[in-house]
């Protein structure tokens, strides 16, 4: 190991590349025949909102750093140009492979399930002409505004990620001096608030044509005087990376404010079009949008494939998505007594979306009605719109508990939300944070003081993910309750630290980033390590989001070349390199693309046959261990390490729904011929349901009876 | 019962901390919460002697805060106390006003003696440990940022203590000026520390030997306190070499000036005192100030007699000054029988009468200084030695009976011009004064010629009564002239009657 340079920029790979390997996977799934049509439909939508997201995050941040004259090399080696001159060759790899998919598989198989997908406004027969003419008059002209591009008028502003018609038009009427008019661009945003899917009249099976085309088809109702010579489809990008400079801002709230105002002004920084668009009305915009040649997709299809989830909602197709699954409920909390005798009995653990989020929810609930309860604390990241949660914590708020809620505004693509929330709950007398300068507070935590008979108690809970009961459904997370007194301790400390207060002298059993946690991480990482030299099994198994932090991916290398066995289930970027001889021998990365997001972190450590199983907020990235308050947090009760074992071993197991990182960075899943398939979220789904159908047994097989209480309650 | 919530406040120079405890009877008490703010009062403070109105706010708000979380907690009762920048402000009272009627809650503020005991306390709050350490040679390093105290144990008493002004922001700012190169700063630390320290070996420490170091800091001891982790540490106990090894090894999380400084004045007391093993409980003042709390409410019960330790105190500064331990024995017997038999004429309890055998211990201390300006020796010498454990006011007092037990009484109205006494003070000087002069009048000839004296109070007499063959010529003689005094306090005239065996 002496003299070998683990900082090699070969043993990495660019986490740009890394999130483009990500949609790849996902585009891999719309691509899978074995799944559902309707599935495949909306893992071809997700590709195209996550290609969104990469846009306004990663590429725009890379341009601001080439138009800053920032050369400095990645881990991989790349310096940003270069990166960017990579990126647009896989973009429209990935794009051209998305609409091939579009076109030439999901399409046909639609319309061999009975749902017919009009692409283009030539394709409608005379009778839907007219019933879409009218629907446009109706429905759509009103709240149309067309505007034209003149000496007079400038040119518009495009609002960002919004769709748009284009049109180049010439007066019909010549002018005074009977010259010939010239040609004007025009443009038409296609209404948001409108739905994108119009259903046609039909007989057999369900027809549908997008809004778009609708509008284009009648374009020259919008331009009386004019006569419209060519109309296309057009959708841009625009940077969205916030970076405040919280030294400056006098009050952040305000600032953000105005960052949401000012994110629609930002540069432009992709173009889609359709590949039939005129040449000419696409070099209007190219020049007035400052765009770059590599920066213009030209798309065989329709413009913004997102639509796809819209599609996807659509009634009557049922058999074509998978039956959808109803969380259980947790059997470990007793619906007939209040939630905190349940959790004194033991530590509860909970695997969303499997078993039910309704105790996180009802956890606040219940503190806000209980009369002993003095105190409740929360750090709220992204919360849904008409979140139960912030009802209830208003409402103890109202019950005179002391209620401080952390509202991170800095959650990206949020913060107009959040800060609404945020105000509300001000309103009601609670405490509002509203995070903290410089960092963003991505730890779910919740306290909840209680004053009972034998002296104070504090109940936490703590999770991987949000405190969010919409995407509670749809991400795998994981979720502990505990009255366990050292982490109580450590709970009040991390308030106490998030309402500014000094640090305390020690932790029981968190670790907080970014102060303690990476540390705590490459020591354990180092102690396996230390195990392996001395000749004992070393193992880690590591289950995150992404994984892009140079100093871990060192320090798993080295562990790797002692001889520790580690597996990795990341399911997003990993610049980590597997095969590499003498650096990742022992390496191995899984990454798992299922019906529901994978977004638990876990962390397992043998240490010597003394297991140490963890779970967090965050992910071995630089942005979780340097600039975020997330929390690390030991699982203990033997009965819980169990299951979180069982958990990492299904998905090591997982061979369906896998995808396994090659020493090229590629990935591949395993070749399925002469095995039994096996699924970790379907067995997840499956055992829980087994479980609940046992549970239920055990009721009906005692002699007593159990009245039933009110539900309500 | 159902348990207390007690919240201790310490408004410190650089750091406001509360913490909440949750107190049961016995030793079943812990801490909830604890929650500390940094602000940097000490240097507006000893600078300028006032607060500039930013850290006026900042105060206030943060004291808002504290005040909602006691709230929260429905705290039972709380104790906030203001140490030395609140102490050195000139317009501390109106601070506290302000204090009290912005946030509600009201600050006491202690002397550095009381803060200096309050800390000693909490280190005995610290657990079973104590006792056990303290059996052996121990001293207490109690550092603060103006300065540190320094006290010794003879065996389990403590019996001497002393303020010595190497405060660690002191000594960062001496740094600053000197403008040391941090390459040079531990020898310079060592330099300025040792310098003093050896005046302090030399006086007090003679031929005692010191095994152990108590260590109170906000600095070091959170670190070494809570290495669990390590198998050489258990509660902060440790030997000098573990000790010089972590320092040396960069164990500590954090090596901020402050604790530069402070683990520096660590190993150099330890060098000095020659003791072989450190503990850092890891106690603040707040510990002290619950476990205070607790004591007085009768919730639990002090394993350590800490009135033994002022009193040792006393009785080491009469030995420093070469007063006479028979006589200041036996005038202290003298004079709390005389305290205890006449309870209903004065009315005074259990912390005065300490006062009286404190006074009594040090009655003729000044007598090392001057055999004519023995009061005032005497009240200087008192009022210039701390005894851990008196407040400032309570030294005063004592300071007082010893000079009147020697000088001509004088009034109210005269004292009060020169100090901070108050009308309720000034009684109590009065009424130990006449009795430490009654019970001096018992020993006019520094003979201890009574060793048996019965006291009755009757109608309008007070008589003493004392066994004693030998001839107390010169003790009736000059009795009358001293008891006058008593007279005028009490209404009441006492008598010397001498009870022959023959």
């Amino acid at each position: 190991m002496a003299g070998l340079n683990l900082k090699n920029p070969e043993y990495y790979l660019n986490r740009e590349l890394s999130w483009l390997s990500f949609d790849e996977r996902i585009l891999g799934e719309a691509k899978d025949k074995t799944i559902p049509l309707f599935e495949r439909l909306k893992f071809l939508s997700i590709v195209s909102s996550n290609l969104d997201e990469f846009y306004m995050v990663r590429v725009a941040s890379l341009k601001d750093m080439v138009d800053a004259g920032y050369t400095k090399k990645d881990i991989a080696g790349m310096t940003p140009k270069q990166q960017l001159a990579a990126i647009s060759v896989k973009t429209h790899e990935l794009v051209n492979s998305q609409y091939s998919t579009y076109n030439r598989s999901l399409i046909p198989a639609l319309s061999e399930v009975g749902l017919t997908v009009v692409r283009s406004h030539e394709e409608l027969s005379e009778e839907e002409g007219a019933f879409v003419d009218e629907y446009f008059e109706e429905n759509i002209y009103p709240v149309l505004t067309p505007m034209a591009v003149d000496s007079s008028r400038p040119f518009p502003l495009i609002r960002n990620k919004s769709l748009n018609i284009g049109a180049l038009v010439k007066r019909k009427s010549k002018g005074k001096d009977g010259a010939k008019a010239e040609t004007e661009f025009a443009t038409v945003q296609v209404p948001g608030v409108l739905n994108r899917i119009v259903n046609l009249p039909s007989e057999d099976g369900k027809k549908i044509i997008f809004l778009e085309e609708v509008i284009e088809r009648n374009i020259s109702k919008l331009f009386l005087n004019y006569d419209v010579i060519c109309a296309s489809p057009f959708r841009i990008m625009r940077n969205a990376d916030l970076s405040i400079d919280e030294d400056e801002a006098e009050d952040l709230l305000k600032e953000i404010e105005k960052q949401v105002k000012r994110r629609q002004w930002g540069k432009a920084i992709r173009l889609e079009v359709q590949d039939t668009i005129p040449k000419k009305l696409l070099k209007i915009l190219v020049e007035e949008l400052q765009i770059e040649e590599e920066d213009i997709f030209k798309i065989d299809g329709t413009v913004d494939l997102t639509v796809f989830m819209k599609v996807y909602g659509l009634e009557g197709f049922d058999e074509y998505k998978t039956p959808k699954f109803s969380p259980i409920p947790v059997l470990d909390i007793d619906p007939d007594e209040d939630i905190f005798a349940s959790i004194r009995k033991k530590d509860i653990l909970m695997h969303h979306p499997y078993e039910s989020f309704e105790p996180v929810v009802n956890f606040i609930k219940e503190a806000a009605r209980d009369k002993d309860v003095l105190a409740i604390k929360q750090t709220l990241y992204r919360v849904s719109g008409n979140s139960p949660i912030i009802a209830a914590l208003a409402e103890a708020a109202e019950n005179g508990k002391q209620v401080s809620v952390l509202v991170e505004l800095k959650a990206r693509f949020d913060e107009e939300n959040n800060i609404v929330w945020a105000k509300k709950l001000e309103k009601a007398g609670c405490h509002v944070i509203y995070g903290l300068v410089g960092l963003k507070t991505h730890s779910k935590i919740t306290l909840v003081v209680r004053r009972e008979e034998d002296g104070i108690r504090r109940y936490v809970h703590l999770a991987t993910g949000n405190y969010n009961d919409a995407t509670a459904k749809l991400y795998t997370d994981l979720g502990l309750f505990t009255c366990n007194e050292a982490i109580g301790e450590d709970a009040t400390a991390v308030f106490n630290m998030l309402s500014g207060y000094s640090e305390p002298e020690g932790w029981n059993k968190l670790s907080l980033a970014p102060l303690w946690m990476k540390d705590k991480f490459l020591a354990l990482i180092g102690r396996e390590k230390e195990h392996a030299v001395n000749g004992e099994e070393g193992r880690i198994i590591a289950k995150m989001n992404s994984l892009c932090d140079q100093d871990v991916i060192m320090a798993l290398y080295e562990a790797s070349n002692a001889g520790v066995k580690i597996d990795l289930i990341v399911r997003g970027i990993c610049c980590l390199k597997t095969g590499i001889p003498g650096v990742s021998d022992n390496i191995t990365v899984h990454s798992i693309v299922g019906n529901y997001l994978e977004h638990s972190r876990i962390y397992y450590f043998r240490n010597g046959g003394n297991e140490e199983f963890y779970l967090s907020s965050a992910d071995w990235m630089p942005r979780n261990l340097e600039r975020r308050v997330e929390i690390l947090f030991p699982v203990e009760a033997p009965e819980l390490t169990e299951r979180l074992r069982h958990i990492l071993d299904a998905e090591l197991k997982d061979n369906l729904k896998a995808y396994f990182l090659q020493p090229d960075g590629s990935y591949a899943k395993l070749d399925k011929r002469g095995k039994v398939l096996f699924g970790s979220q379907d067995a997840f789904c499956r055992e829980a349901l087994e479980k609940f159908e046992a549970a239920k047994k055990d009721v009906k097989n005692t002699r007593v009876f159990v009245p039933e209480t009110n539900p309500g309650k | 019962m159902k348990k207390k919530l007690f919240a201790a406040i310490d408004v410190g120079s650089y750091e406001l901390s509360m913490k909440i405890y949750e107190m049961a009877s016995g030793k079943d008490w812990k801490q909830i919460d604890y929650i500390r703010h940094r602000i940097d009062l000490g240097t507006e403070s000893y600078s300028k002697g006032i607060l500039s109105y930013e850290r006026m706010e900042e105060l206030c708000h943060v004291l808002c805060e504290f005040k909602q979380i006691m709230d929260t907690y429905k705290v039972d009762d709380y104790k906030a106390y203001g140490t030395s920048a609140i102490r050195e402000l000139h317009n501390t009272i109106i601070v506290l006003d302000q204090i009290k009627s912005r946030t509600g809650i009201a600050i006491d503020v202690l002397s550095n003696s009381e803060q200096r005991f309050l800390d000693y306390k909490s280190v005995a709050s610290a657990g079973d440990g104590f006792e056990t350490i303290i059996a052996k040679g121990t001293a207490i390093l109690d550092i603060g940022g103006g300065s540190i105290q320094l006290s010794l144990f003879d065996k389990d008493t403590l019996v001497t203590t002393q303020n010595i002004r190497l405060g660690v922001f002191r000594l960062n700012d001496q740094l600053k000026q000197i403008k040391a190169k941090p390459s040079h700063t531990v020898s310079l630390l060592e330099e300025m520390i040792n310098d003093q320290l050896a005046v302090f070996k030399k006086l007090h420490l003679k031929d005692r030997k010191i095994d152990n170091l108590i260590v109170v800091d906000d600095y070091v001891s959170p670190s070494l306190c809570k290495r669990k982790e390590s198998d050489s540490l258990t509660n902060g106990y440790l030997s000098k070499d573990t000790y010089n090894e972590l320092l040396s090894g960069g164990t500590f999380k954090e090596m901020t000036p402050s604790v530069t400084i402070a683990s520096q004045l660590i190993r150099c007391t330890m060098n000095v005192l020659d003791a072989d093993y450190l503990w850092a409980p890891g106690v603040t003042l707040c510990d002290g100030i619950a476990y205070d709390y607790a004591v007085n409410n009768k919730l639990i019960r002090a394993d350590h007699d800490f009135e033994q330790d002022i009193v040792a105190c006393a009785k080491n500064i009469s030995n420093r000054y070469q007063g006479s331990k028979k006589r200041g024995e036996a005038l202290q017997k003298n004079a709390l029988s005389i305290f205890d038999a006449t309870k209903k004429l004065h009315g005074l309890g259990k912390r005065e009468r300490m006062y009286l055998g404190i006074a009594a211990l040090l009655h003729d201390c000044g007598r090392y200084v001057s055999l004519t300006q023995v009061g005032d020796c005497s009240y200087n010498i008192v009022m210039n030695t701390e005894i851990i454990g008196l407040s400032h006011a309570e030294r005063e007092i004592v300071a007082n009976i010893v000079k009147f037990n020697h000088d001509e009484f004088r009034y109210y109205e005269e004292i009060a011009s020169t100090s901070t006494i108050d009308r309720k003070d000034f009684m109590i000087i009065a009424k130990l004064t006449a009795i430490l002069r009654l019970s001096c009048a018992l020993d006019s000839s520094n003979k201890q010629k009574f060793t048996n004296v019965k006291i009755t109070p009757g109608e309008g007499e007070l008589v003493l009564r004392v066994d004693t063959d030998i001839n107390i010529e010169l003790e009736k003689g000059l009795f009358e002239e001293k008891a006058e005094f008593f007279e005028e306090v009490y209404n009441i005239h006492p008598i010397l009657k001498q009870k022959k065996s023959i």
